[in-house]
């Protein structure tokens, strides 16, 4: 008979309950704060929902009506400096954070919103949310997308749980920040940051990957579920076996609490605990707050109307209404009289008029007196794609790298850890992490190999979590202060991080108006031909040329791999820095004792001048095209090694004056046609230079399929020298030549 | 239901014609058999006569755009119709409308129904489809940078062969065929295959503007096209001979004065047109053609007359020579020198031809020799009668002599069947009542 023996968590689960005591402890000023902000908030939401109702919010208003105690009693038990992000239904938090940012002192009855930059800071949030150009974002982000950097407001989020590895880049910044410059016992401990989000995403593979990633490297991050009990219709306890969310914390070794999120002194005492326990060093924090929304997930009428829930049900959570409880509290200490609060209510409701007036006007061509926004305040068209990326701004010697030292030969794969390793020494802002970077003498290739041992606290060893740690790395990047440098182990793991890398990462910039730089490097090996098979063999420049934001550099040669990296290291863009197992222990010759140079962005290297036909490549497929060139010189190809492979940076100049002169092109890749690189490339030249084109766009690439392990069958799938010469071959053909 | 009328297929081979002018407007009743438009082909201005009546309906084409043969030019509507009716028949027959756009169509499947023919009826015109020489539809395959410098450099794709995939005209083709027409009048040879490599005497005049590039009209890209494949394909020799005039010059004189109806006077060529006419009664075996897997021998003679114009050249046929009366053939002749000079030749005139004859002596040419015009075997190159020594009976006299000279295709026309048409030729003219007789 076997024995069993209950195994406890090594950490605890709580539900915190307030009591008369804790009310009647509360500071007269907190609770005038809550009552400003909540009564703010909640006016603030029922003019978006009429503004709705007119037909004026283009898209979505996720009211958060009825949770306004939840984000109110957390922001409260922040400092201005720490973060917050949140999901879609975000208005309350953002609100909440950017008001107690504005109000150090708090709020006052007397007071109320009559404050200046409260009312811009309101016009621009409403602005925001209806789209125009005074918004935060230039009205790019609207109501799902609210961002204020300055007050801590890292950004809401449209992806269920999308912002949740951000908001762990945020918090590893600031307990590195801490443990830096040692103040992590001081001025009442680190920074922290809170992730908001709700029931729905507590279920979704960011949020779960990031609990275990903040628990493992214990980031001052409190992961904060406003559990409203419905994921749009869905019910909480018909898509979880554990519908106390609270309890997911422990299984993750997260400090976790429970609280009546109707009732925002709980909500903050339960808030002050997980900072207190995080600004002491103590790692992540999570908190459930019960609590619910009055309404649909979007639009002014309730969820019974939908039929998934019942009117008393809402009555009973409207009972609770954590705005008549607060002021009940207050009326009951003294604090406040029902004339005081009518007069607050009607000054907020007159002064968020106010600002409503100067947004919309009376409609000319409605025959009901309708309003519409005044069209002047409207962004301009023709910015719809400025911000994507920044205007490079080199400060590094950007010459070739010809010293007069000479040059000296090193493999490929050591330049990799020799320009990682200088960055890292000049700047405490770069760190690299990634699967196994830390351990192995440099990753399974070496390309990190020292690093570990020199700069102990900047390599992280990650988990097998690509969604988080490449999300971690793009919340870093928005702080200003890091430059993360995140490997992929094998690049199809793209696919698994998709997420991070083209809705976070690669739309960030944009979408918030510009307000962040996203210095993301990803280096992301391919290993096509090193029999890993189907799942690990992909070539991911076209799926990245193909998806906004991305900067592509695809060094062939250790001077060119020095050179891009250090650019890359110095763009403010997400850039994708591509490896390929081929060129890892190949040798070329590098600047003796320069690992400072950078390559011009956009700059593509002719390595074979001719007249015959273009030749586009990169990576190992440029050596291969040299090769073929050399056996067909009756064609006479320029092999062009592109370098910079992403839109923005593509060399037209050079491509260009080559295919004027040829009059023939031939793009040459590895990889698999479908997710292939060439097909958007070919696209764009044959609408640049269609009058100089003497023939189709030719390419040469892999198979279908991805390729199989089998050897022989790898070898098919894959372009190589006799499918290049092949297409030299169909070139030749369609010159009427053999 | 609305009627599209397309471009005909006036030339046999023509892919293209340009449509001069309208002579209907949109609004106007027609009745069947009406000239409606004049459409200038690379020979001749002919007027498109209405296959049946209705009301214009819309006018595809601006006036002096070239339009590929087939495609709509106008729209005849009945009673009714209005614009939208329009619109989806032209939709049905293939969209093409303003612009020169071009379908391409499958090689072997003839013009789609609703492309009626209405080519006028030209009697013994067989009905040809409208291919081109090399039997491909008459969408022209060139790359685009083809294209480009082709109109740069005022090429016409359509004289080209091109050395690509499916017959793609390449930069090299186009830049050969400049090459060529910088080095001389010879238009490129319509050959398979790569084109050799072209003469580099065009080097002397690389780069410097001292030219001007005449755009090609019609009829000089015709000419281009023809005299080259006969040139290059047919195997030409030549045979000369000098004939004595006097006799015939005295006869002239004499029926000038005499026989032929006032105003009307009996030219040189004319004459020299019946000796030709008799001479090839003399000899059959030249009156013939070549047709590929057949010598073609005529029972009548038709003779292709190169008459001079500003633009180029046009030979009118003049057919059942051997039983035209000299007032006749002066009546005939006068005509077509008209109507040459005004661009009024009809297609169906120029058609056919068993023989040519071409004539350089009115601008004393003492000897030329010409190129053939295939299918035809025998052109013969006349020039100036002049005043020359002549020896008879060993005693040197004055004649007046002209020298001519017999083009021929050996396929057809063997050396000595040259020389007995030149002499069967030879006799008539100095026995000149025997081309009265």
């Amino acid at each position: 008979m076997s024995t069993t023996t209950p195994l406890t968590y090594s950490t605890e689960c709580t539900e915190l309950r307030t009591t008369r005591e804790d009310w009647d402890a509360a500071s007269p000023e907190l609770l005038e704060s809550m009552l400003v902000q909540m009564h703010t908030i909640r006016i603030f939401e029922e003019v978006v929902l009429q503004l709705a109702a007119e037909g004026l919010v283009h898209g979505p208003a996720h009211s958060s009506i009825g949770q306004e105690g939840a984000a109110v009693g957390s922001v409260l038990a922040l400092r201005g400096a720490d973060g917050v992000n949140g999901t879609h239904r975000g208005h309350h938090q953002f609100l909440a954070k950017g008001l107690a940012y504005l109000s150090p002192n708090g709020m006052s009855i007397i007071d109320g919103i009559k404050n200046d930059q409260v009312t811009e800071f309101i016009r621009r949030t409403m602005s925001e949310i209806l789209g125009l150009k005074a918004g935060f974002s230039g009205g790019r982000g609207g109501s799902m997308h609210l961002q204020w950097l300055e007050a801590g407001a890292l950004g809401t989020n449209a992806i269920v749980g999308g912002g949740v590895p951000l908001a762990a880049g945020n918090a590893w910044a600031q307990r590195h920040d801490a443990e830096v410059h040692d103040d992590g016992g001081q001025a009442g401990g680190m920074g922290v940051t809170v992730t908001y989000f709700g029931d729905g995403a507590s279920n979704i593979g960011s949020t779960l990957e990031t609990l275990n990633l903040a628990a493992a490297w214990r980031l001052p991050l409190c992961f904060y579920i406003e559990n409203n009990l419905y994921a749009v219709s869905t019910h909480v306890a018909d898509v979880t076996g554990e519908a106390r969310l609270a309890a997911r914390g422990p299984g993750f070794g997260i400090r976790s609490w429970r609280v009546d999120g109707m009732d925002p002194l709980a909500v903050y005492l339960a808030q002050k605990a997980a900072v207190d326990h995080m600004r002491a060093g103590k790692g992540a924090t999570l908190i459930e707050a019960e609590t619910y929304r009055y309404f649909h997930q979007n639009g002014p009428f309730p969820g019974s109307a939908f039929g998934y829930r019942t009117k008393e049900e809402e009555k009973q959570w409207r009972d609770r209404d954590p705005l008549a409880k607060l002021a009940a509290e207050m009326t009951r200490r003294g604090l406040l009289t029902d004339e005081q609060l009518t007069d607050l209510t009607l000054q907020i409701t007159e002064h968020i008029t106010r600002i409503v007036d100067g947004i919309t006007e009376k409609d000319p061509e409605s025959a009901k007196g309708g309003r519409r926004i005044r069209p002047t305040l409207w962004p301009d068209p023709a910015a719809v794609d400025t911000d994507i990326r920044s205007e490079p701004a080199l400060t590094g010697s950007t010459t070739e790298g010809q010293t007069e030292a000479g040059t000296e030969e090193r493999r490929f794969v050591d330049a990799i850890a020799d320009v990682l390793g200088r960055r890292m020494d000049l700047d405490p802002g770069v760190l690299v992490l990634g699967e196994d970077v830390h351990r192995l003498k440099g990753g399974t290739n070496g390309a990190t190999r020292g690093l570990k041992d020199a700069y102990p606290d900047r390599v992280l060893g990650t988990p097998i979590s690509e969604n988080a740690f490449a999300g971690l790395a793009g919340g870093l990047s928005m702080t200003g202060r890091y430059k993360p440098v995140v490997e992929f182990m094998y690049s199809d793991f793209l696919w698994v991080a998709a997420d991070q890398i083209f809705n976070q990462i690669g739309k960030a910039r944009h979408m918030f108006g510009g307000q962040s730089a996203m210095p993301v490097v990803l280096r992301s090996k391919v290993a096509m031909g090193a029999g890993y098979g189907s799942q690990h063999s992909m070539d991911p420049a076209g799926i990245f040329a193909n998806n906004p934001g991305w900067r592509i550099v695809a060094p062939s040669t250790p001077h060119d791999y020095i050179g891009l990296m250090n650019t890359a290291l110095e763009l403010q863009d997400p850039v994708l820095v591509l490896e390929h197992v081929d060129l890892y222990g190949t040798k070329g010759d590098i600047p003796a004792g320069n690992l400072d140079y950078q390559l011009p962005v956009g700059k593509a290297a002719v390595r074979r001048a001719g007249e015959g036909v273009t030749v586009l490549s990169y990576l190992n497929m440029v050596d291969v095209s040299l090769q073929a060139a050399g056996r067909r010189l009756d064609l006479d190809a320029e092999i062009i090694d592109l370098r910079w492979l992403d839109r923005a940076s593509l060399d037209w100049d050079t491509i260009g004056a080559s295919i004027q002169k040829t009059n023939n092109v031939l793009i040459v890749e590895q990889g698999a046609r479908g997710t292939s690189y060439g097909g958007w490339l070919s696209d764009e030249i044959q609408r640049r230079f269609f009058d100089y084109l003497d023939q189709p766009v030719q390419r040469v690439t892999g198979k279908e399929a991805a390729p199989s392990i089998s050897k022989v069958l790898e070898a098919a799938a894959n372009a190589d020298l006799d499918d290049v010469l092949a297409g030299f071959d169909e070139v030749a053909r369609n010159l009427g030549r053999s | 239901m609305a009627t599209i009328i397309t471009m005909p297929a006036v030339v046999a081979d023509a892919t293209e014609a340009a449509l001069q002018d309208w002579l209907v407007k949109i609004g106007d009743t027609i009745a069947a058999g009406q000239p409606i438009a004049e459409i200038e082909t690379e020979k001749a201005t002919v007027e498109l006569q209405a296959e049946s009546p209705g009301t214009i309906g819309r006018l595809l084409i601006q006036p002096g755009t070239s339009v590929g043969v087939g495609e709509p030019i106008a729209v005849l509507v009945e009673a009714g119709e209005d614009e939208a009716s329009i619109d989806k028949q032209i939709a049905s027959a293939g969209g093409a409308s303003h612009s020169h756009a071009e379908h391409p169509v499958p090689e072997d499947t003839e013009a789609p129904t609703t492309r009626r023919d209405t080519r006028p009826a030209a009697p013994g015109a067989s009905q040809e489809p409208s291919r081109n020489a090399q039997g491909r539809a008459s969408r022209i395959f060139g790359s685009p940078l083809a294209r480009k410098l082709a109109k740069d450099m005022g090429i016409d794709l359509s004289a080209l062969a091109g050395s690509g995939p499916n017959g793609r005209i390449l930069r090299g083709d186009v830049e050969a065929a400049g090459r060529q027409q910088a080095a001389g009048p010879q238009p490129v040879p319509k050959a398979e295959g790569p084109l050799p490599a072209a003469p580099t005497a065009s080097s002397q005049t690389a780069g410097m503007q001292n030219f001007q590039d005449v755009p090609l009209s019609g009829m000089r890209k015709a000419i281009a096209r023809r005299l080259t494949e006969s040139k290059t394909t047919v195997p030409h020799f030549y045979v000369s001979i000098d004939v004595e005039m006097d006799a015939l010059l005295a006869l002239r004189k004499q029926i000038n004065q005499d026989s032929i109806p006032a105003g009307q006077k009996a030219t040189v060529n004319d004459l020299v047109l019946k000796a030709l006419g008799g001479a090839l009664v003399d000899v059959p075996a030249a009156n013939a053609s070549w047709q590929g897997d057949a010598v073609r021998r005529y029972s009548t003679v038709d003779i292709s007359v190169a008459i001079a114009t500003t633009d180029g050249l046009l030979t009118p046929v003049v057919r059942g020579l051997e039983n035209l009366s000299l007032s006749s053939l002066g009546r005939i002749m006068g005509d077509y020198k008209e109507r040459a000079s005004a661009g009024r030749i009809r297609q169906q005139e120029l058609d056919g031809g068993s023989f040519s004859l071409t004539n350089l002596g009115m601008y004393g040419t003492r000897e030329f020799s010409a190129i053939l015009n295939p299918p035809q075997a025998g052109i013969l190159a006349v020039g100036a009668a002049e005043q020359r020594p002549a020896v008879r009976d060993g005693q040197l006299a004055v004649a007046t002599v002209m020298s001519c000279t017999l083009s021929a295709d050996h396929r057809v026309i063997d050396g000595a069947v040259a020389a007995q048409l030149l002499g069967a030729f030879k006799r008539r003219i100095e026995s000149p009542l025997s081309i009265l007789l």
